[in-house]
């Protein structure tokens, strides 16, 4: 609130002289580059840490390359070639100049990581936002019917269904899943094979999106519960409704759903980056052609880039989820509402 | 012995009934409820805590790391083999044992590791505020954007797996967690009354620290550990099922599961078998979580 109310002053005081000035002195457009200079640091943090990480492991780049039967004069001649035998803190600084021209680098297997990633980022993204979507929609619908009647026979449903999927394991979840609708039911394949169209997109991803997604509603169903439960509770807004006489349903889902809203985006925004290990273990399980399963492969094969990328990636989707959760609080609660700049 | 009370015609032979608000029985109901939202996780914690720990103590239990070729794929409630044997013929009842041992030390390790260092650095960035908050929380937001199993999965494949690089590697994810609350919790209580009345009454730094701010913040440390432990659980699982966790033939439950997974088709229950274990304690974990924070949450 200090930092709104700081903003607002700061708008005061040069004042919206004409509509550019307008635009470059709105606190949310402030808000956002101010949050956007933040994460600079963040992500060369992030990128520089796994760089360290990666390059302590043995350098094995130019042996996989050339071969197990490769001279040490040829590997030797390859690593300088590649630039490998130079100091670390030269190479992390030409991948970073190089990242900063697009160039995500090379990988071992000698594909360019920018293709790497345009080729299977597709498939990741898919997969999360499948699961992400969905589980926020059964979490809206469970959490109101449970927020209805505490204590009811559906809110100790979904208590209890929401604790299982928070305390099972994604990966004990995604085996149930197979035993159950690929192995007994056969109704999904076991191992996903490539998506080509919405209909192998449904067929192949479905289950991995269920293993990921069981934990997301749990958490979603839980926090959205407990906020609408303290709304109707708690809220001068709720009893001046409820006295007008607004239907109860009503009251629940305009009034006390449309508030907690806000708690679950800034929840969703926060929890993207701990979509990563999900993505990881549970491409590796079903198989699925994601940057997951890239991501353990390039682990296993010491490649630098690849890895470098992936992360980066996840790096992006960790800032800009929680930039996206702050932002959408601030513009959308008319409890934070700037000034009258806020376009 | 006892003489009759002069005015007991007075005394109405039905007390007039409690005020609606509060029903007598629904108040015992509720308590009861609290009580056992409490207790029965505590017990089952226990009750597995005891069999990992104890049990191998009292008996006798088969190897959890090699068996007899012949035994092998024994059906539970066999001679000698309560849970039957895996298709190594390795007692199943031995390894989910000694994994529950390995799954508990890597998860208390890494909590205690996350309290002492995140806990530390959390309060220190919240009390002191300044540059030096600027700095811890950036290094948190780095270490919390930053994947964890990569890190971890790093380390395995770097330093080969073992026990004390899952427990390091975890407690890289649960340090900045720790921490961010210790934060959160010691910015709430910072303003407040006591806090300028200490400070005001000349206590020094440390003091206020020690005896008032970890007090305070005491409470929402324990149940965030107690649901991340559970979480550290389910992760340490996750590397062993990797290949990168627990190096074989060490039984964990992770590693289990791994095994189970190349004949899910035929015999899913090797499968099952330890991600119901694993199951029954993460969720003991996550009420016994609940269950703390519903009674401090209500203070």
């Amino acid at each position: 609130m200090a930092l709104v109310q700081q903003t607002q002053l700061q708008t005061g005081g040069s004042g919206a002289r004409d509509s550019a000035r307008r635009i470059t002195g709105s606190p949310v457009l402030r808000t956002v580059g101010r949050r956007l200079l933040a994460a600079i640091p963040v992500l060369i943090g992030v990128t520089f840490l796994t760089f360290t990480i990666m390059s302590a492991l043995p350098n094995t780049t130019a042996q996989a390359i050339l071969g197990l039967n490769a001279s040490p004069g040829a590997v030797a001649a390859l690593n300088h070639t590649l630039g490998l035998d130079q100091p670390f803190l030269v190479r992390y600084w030409h991948w970073l100049v190089n990242v900063l021209h697009g160039n995500l680098g090379t990988s071992i297997q000698g594909q360019s990581v920018n293709h790497e990633l345009a080729l299977h980022v597709p498939t990741t993204l898919g997969l999360l936002l499948y699961a992400l979507v969905v589980s926020v929609v059964l979490a809206i619908i469970v959490a109101t019917l449970a927020a209805r009647k505490p204590n009811g026979i559906a809110d100790r449903i979904s208590l209890a269904v929401s604790m299982l999927g928070l305390s099972i394991a994604p990966y004990a979840f995604a085996f149930l899943l197979i035993i159950v609708f690929a192995v007994k039911l056969g109704w999904f394949p076991v191992l996903s094979g490539p998506v080509t169209g919405p209909a192998s997109f449904f067929k192949n991803l479905t289950l991995p999106a269920a293993a990921i997604g069981f934990g997301l509603f749990a958490i979603y169903t839980r926090i959205l519960r407990a906020d609408m439960v303290e709304q109707m509770q708690r809220e001068d807004y709720i009893v001046t409704a409820k006295a007008k006489g607004v239907a109860p349903w009503r009251v629940l889902i305009r009034h006390a759903l449309r508030n907690s809203m806000f708690t679950l985006i800034t929840v969703i925004g926060l929890n993207l980056g701990g979509l990563v290990g999900a993505a990881a273990i549970i491409e590796t399980i079903f198989q699925v052609q994601g940057i997951g399963n890239d991501l353990l492969t390039g682990i296993s094969n010491h490649d630098v880039p690849l890895v470098e990328g992936i992360t980066l990636f996840f790096a992006l989707v960790t800032v800009f989820g929680s930039l996206f959760a702050d932002i959408a609080y601030a513009v959308l609660d008319p409890r934070i509402r700037y000034g009258s700049s806020t376009s | 012995m006892v003489a009759p009370l002069p005015d007991i015609t007075l005394a109405s032979p039905h007390p007039p009934p409690l005020p609606s608000l509060v029903n007598a029985r629904r108040l015992r109901t509720q308590r009861l409820g609290r009580a056992l939202r409490l207790w029965v996780p505590v017990g089952v914690l226990i009750l597995i805590l005891a069999i990992c720990f104890l049990l191998p103590l009292v008996v006798t239990l088969p190897s959890a790391t090699s068996g007899n070729i012949i035994y092998n794929n024994e059906p539970p409630f066999s001679p000698g083999h309560l849970l039957g044997t895996d298709v190594q013929g390795v007692d199943i009842v031995s390894q989910l044992v000694y994994g529950g041992q390995v799954a508990f030390e890597v998860g208390i390790s890494v909590t205690v590791i996350g309290i002492a260092i995140g806990g530390t650095l959390g309060v220190i960035a919240a009390y002191f505020g300044g540059w030096v908050d600027a700095v811890i929380s950036r290094v948190f937001d780095i270490l919390i954007a930053f994947p964890a199993l990569v890190l971890a999965l790093v380390i395995a494949e770097g330093l080969g797996p073992s026990e004390m690089h899952v427990i390091w590697a975890l407690a890289v994810f649960g340090i900045p967690a720790v921490g961010r609350v210790a934060r959160g919790a010691t910015l709430t209580i910072r303003g407040l009354p006591f806090m300028t009345a200490a400070r005001l009454a000349g206590t020094r730094r440390w003091r206020i620290i020690a005896r008032h701010v970890v007090p305070n913040i005491f409470p929402s440390i324990v149940t965030f550990s107690l649901l991340g432990l559970g979480i550290i659980i389910i992760l340490e699982g996750a590397l062993d099922f990797l290949g990168y966790g627990i190096p074989r033939p060490t039984p964990s439950w992770g590693n289990m599961i791994s095994n189970g997974q190349q004949i899910l088709s035929v015999q899913p229950e090797y499968v099952l078998i330890p991600s119901i274990a694993l199951l029954i304690t993460v969720a003991a974990l996550n009420m016994l979580g609940d269950a703390l924070r519903e009674r401090w949450g209500a203070q």
